[in-house]
């Protein structure tokens, strides 16, 4: 997910810049207008030609049935209905969906666990958000291949650690069960990217003012009382946001899964991304792979979307 | 709640509890105050130290792991003696023969630190232009760029793949760096015109008096105060493609022009011949080097630069 993890980030800086278009009064002596485009230019020419040209050339692609190399004919919206139609396809968006949902609610608790360990400016909160973070810093595809070795049956430190505690001989081997894999990666998960909850969870909870919190500990308000009525009101904005983030994220896992399972047995773990990824570059159904792209933007943009429509109203 | 680490031999807990303030009445902050947050600082201190081990000890045994013989991490009861008979051999062997890991090293370096210059260039550019010149469109340019932010590549990535190919850009590193300098762009764009915005206009102003032009003037006098902003965009860029893995496997097929995670799933499948764990772990292990050095360096530009999302958003 390190990709998807950079995104993730991305969106959260996009939510702040929306919302943060000023103007200023005209200053065109010393900056003449002509000059700021050239300074844009470049950048503009990535987006248009890496992001928005293959976006446009994907919505095309998407009523044909491009193949490799060759012609091509006009399908209209048979992909979108094949896809639809895919027994396989649906398996993994519940897959998917199932990904997200077992992990969304323990990385947002443990983030925010580890946000109050490490919000107070207190001697070492520095040294523990380093800590904490630092599996998020070296990214999912390193800790997946790490965890390859840790999951084999026996030797592996998971199995070693389980038969050591008594709970199992230790001979489980968890890549090969679509259910146990599942398990397995969700832990790793939740492990991995909380550090990425905590931090943005502990950016809001510092804009809290401290007096707030100190006179309603002088009212006797105990430590959950004054989290759920001050701290979580006063950042739910910014709860939103770091929900978004890892909603998407898991909705687009791919890593993960490629380097644990790659999507087996079977299909049992296929998600999404590993779907399309099948679709157009093993079996080269690259008009099906651009439908299900589509589907996938506009799947994101509805959840981005609802985020913003979330911020607005409780503004 | 999942927040036990089951890799780790040792140590694996659940994270702490926060601290807790003592039930009953306080009739004044100063006495029980002081009493509670001597509580407070033992739950933090505890809490925190307990959780840093559910974070630390998979890594360092990770590491530790990297310096055994695959025949010590294949077996199922191994002695303390060979746990920790440690050796340099995986690394040894990755960087001899062939020196496929050391290509695929070579490679990511080359790719990552490109895209990083690139992204940042790039960024500082637009942020400049974004930030301190009015032009038509200015706001509606700005909005797309950060509206490209909420394009996932992922879902682009076949389109992508065939425009790539027609132009030449598949099987290239260059190919990549352009690649992922454009997935890295919107956010330094975005980071980049802050940090030009919170620069007074008089400092600007007065080197323009002295008669600097537009790019002397962005080079000489304002790079000290863009540097933080130059250096979060960067080190993001480098950081996300170091071990970016779903575009390298997409847009690279020759095995020389190979990236480390690529390398990785190699060494996993056995393509270099029997598959050996202590060269896997070894080779996750050079993965993660860069990240943890480059993280506990610059890390103030790195949190900084989340907070510039979170605290707007």
């Amino acid at each position: 997910m390190s990709g998807v993890a950079g995104l993730g980030t991305d969106r959260a800086a996009a939510t702040g810049a929306l919302q943060a278009v000023r103007h200023r009064p005209p200053r065109s002596l010393t900056h003449p207008p002509h000059q700021g485009v050239l300074l844009v230019a470049p950048a503009l020419a990535f987006v248009v030609v890496f992001v928005l040209a293959p976006l446009a050339f994907a919505v095309y692609m998407s009523m044909t049935d491009w193949p490799l190399i060759g012609s091509y004919e006009f399908t209209g919206l048979s992909n979108y209905l094949g896809v639809a139609q895919d027994p396989v396809f649906w398996r993994s968006v519940g897959y998917t969906v199932l990904y997200t949902a077992i992990v969304t609610l323990p990385i947002l608790v443990l983030g925010y666990v580890l946000a109050v360990v490490v919000r107070s400016n207190r001697r070492g909160s520095t040294l523990f958000r380093t800590i904490f973070f630092l599996p998020y810093v070296i990214g999912l595809t390193t800790l997946s291949f790490l965890l390859v070795l840790e999951a084999q049956p026996d030797s592996g430190a998971v199995n070693v650690v389980l038969r050591w505690l008594g709970i199992t001989d230790g001979s489980t081997a968890w890549l090969a069960d679509g259910r146990l894999a599942t398990g397995l990666i969700c832990v790793m998960i939740v492990w991995g990217v909380s550090g990425l909850t905590m931090v943005l969870l502990m950016g809001g909870m510092q804009g809290v003012p401290r007096e707030v919190h100190e006179s309603a500990e002088i009212d006797g308000a105990t430590w959950w009382q004054r989290e759920r009525s001050i701290t979580i009101p006063m950042i739910r904005r910014t709860i939103a946001m770091s929900l978004v983030i890892s909603v998407i994220g898991s909705l687009l896992a791919f890593t993960q899964f490629y380097v644990l399972t790659r999507g087996g047995p079977g299909t049992e773990t296929q998600t999404v991304v590993m779907y399309i990824y099948q679709r157009g570059f093993v079996q080269l159904q690259l008009g099906a792979a651009s439908a299900l792209s589509i589907v996938l933007v506009v799947v994101v943009g509805l959840v981005t979307a609802a985020q913003f429509r979330l911020l607005r109203e409780k503004d | 709640m999942s927040t036990t680490a089951p890799s780790t031999p040792t140590a694996a807990r659940p994270a702490p509890r926060p601290a807790r303030s003592p039930r009953g009445g306080s009739p004044g902050p100063s006495s029980t105050g002081r009493a509670e947050s001597r509580t407070k600082l033992v739950l933090y201190v505890v809490g925190g130290t307990l959780a840093s081990l559910v974070f630390l000890v998979p890594l360092v045994w990770s590491v530790l792991r990297s310096f055994q013989p695959n025949d010590v991490i294949v077996s199922a009861s191994p002695t303390w003696q060979q746990v920790f008979q440690l050796s340099l051999d995986n690394f040894r062997a990755l960087f001899a023969g062939d020196a496929q890991i050391a290509r695929a090293v070579g490679n990511s370096l080359v790719v990552s630190i490109s895209t990083a210059v690139l992204t940042a260039v790039l960024a500082t550019l637009a942020g400049y232009g974004f930030g301190r010149f009015r032009f038509r469109g200015r706001n509606w340019l700005f909005g797309l760029v950060v509206v490209t932010m909420m394009v996932p590549f992922q879902a682009i990535i076949t389109p992508l793949y065939l425009q790539m190919n027609a132009m030449g850009l598949t099987d290239s590193r260059l190919g990549l760096v352009l690649f992922y300098s454009t997935v890295n762009l919107p956010f330094g764009v975005f980071v980049m015109r802050n940090a030009f915005e919170t620069i007074p206009d008089e400092i600007e102003d007065s080197a323009r008096v002295d008669g600097a032009g537009t790019f002397r003037s962005l080079v000489s006098v304002l790079r000290p105060l863009l540097l933080p902003g130059i250096a979060t965009s960067a080190l993001y860029a480098f950081l996300a493609s170091w071990t970016e893995f779903l575009g390298a496997l997409t847009f690279l097929t020759d095995d020389r022009l190979y990236t480390l995670p690529l390398s990785l799933v190699n060494l996993q499948s056995g393509a270099y011949g029997a598959v050996d764990f202590g060269y896997l772990v070894a080779g996750a292990v050079i993965a993660m080097v860069p990240c943890v050095v480059l993280y506990v360096a610059l890390q103030r530009f790195y949190v900084a630069g989340l907070a510039s999302g979170a605290v707007k958003g």
